[in-house]
């Protein structure tokens, strides 16, 4: 086990998936990102977009999906846990 | 058939293989049932005057069956007497790594890509993309029901589609993603 960074008691991490464009954006389709434990949505992307920049032409586009269930890009409020999976979810196009 | 064999049943199935009409009709068979009702999704050769050449798919695997489920459960809840119901969808991305980096063409559908270091779903033109079929003993209650069944889908199943053209490309998006740019 590695010694943690100090403030990381408040911090978690999760694994970001990313889709469709965004994964062509990011230019990965998965990793593990160390974000705060209570966040809200648009925080979340923010702290996103600090690590791959170029996914913020698409902010107006995508919501997340965050323990398989759908987040818009707001003020709801998410409380993190350890391993949990944030996907980023650009308009689908299923069917 | 047992009569407690006949208990009302979901499949859903997500494959990189050819889709069955044959194959999803018969899931759905029951001897309480005087209906079968069927949805097919297949895709167009042109969209606004470019040539399709073929088309990729990937979802976020395990949240699209989940999200198929809850349209099962809802289908149940709004039409008790739905028996089975079948929802077969094309998809693509996996993620098995190849070691020696070769172009392989894969059984079901599946290349490799250099981009992605993993195999991807081609799906050719015309070929169904999603199948879906409802069985109830009176037709209206599953006609309804494959209709809610491919609407919803098209809202919130976490599946994408990209098309390639000859000389560009672009990921689709459905007019009944709620969050979508709609000027697209």
């Amino acid at each position: 086990h590695f010694p943690r960074c100090p403030g990381s008691r408040d911090r978690r991490d999760v694994s970001v998936l990313y889709f469709a464009r965004s994964a062509e954006l990011a230019g990965l389709r998965c990793e593990t990102l160390s974000v705060p434990r209570e966040i809200t949505s648009l925080q979340l992307w923010e702290e996103i977009v600090k690590v791959h920049p170029r996914l913020a032409v698409i902010r107006d586009q995508v919501v997340f999906a965050v323990r398989q269930e759908y987040v818009l890009l707001g003020d709801q409020v998410l409380v993190l846990q350890p391993g949990d999976e944030v996907a980023i979810i650009p308009p689908i196009s299923g069917g | 058939m047992e009569e407690s064999e006949d208990v009302p049943k979901d499949f859903i199935k997500l494959k990189s293989e050819k889709l069955s009409v044959d194959e999803v009709s018969e899931l759905v068979v029951s001897p309480s049932c005087g209906a079968v009702s069927l949805f097919i999704g297949t895709t167009r050769n042109n969209f606004k005057g470019r040539k399709v050449i073929r088309l990729e798919y990937e979802a976020y695997s395990s949240m699209a069956e989940t999200e198929i489920k809850k349209i099962c459960r809802y289908v149940r809840q709004k039409w008790p007497s739905v028996k089975h119901i079948a929802v077969h969808h094309r998809l693509g991305l996996n993620f098995k790594k190849r070691k020696n980096g070769r172009k392989k063409p894969m059984s079901g559908g599946l290349i490799y890509s250099k981009v992605w270091n993993s195999n991807i779903c081609v799906v050719p033109i015309t070929e169904a993309s999603v199948i879906i079929a409802v069985s109830s003993p009176h037709r209206v209650e599953s006609l309804e029901a494959v209709t809610y069944c491919i609407n919803t889908l098209k809202a919130s199943v976490p599946i994408w589609k990209k098309e390639i053209y000859e000389d560009e490309y672009s990921w689709k998006e459905n007019k009944e993603c709620f969050w979508a740019n709609s000027e697209k």
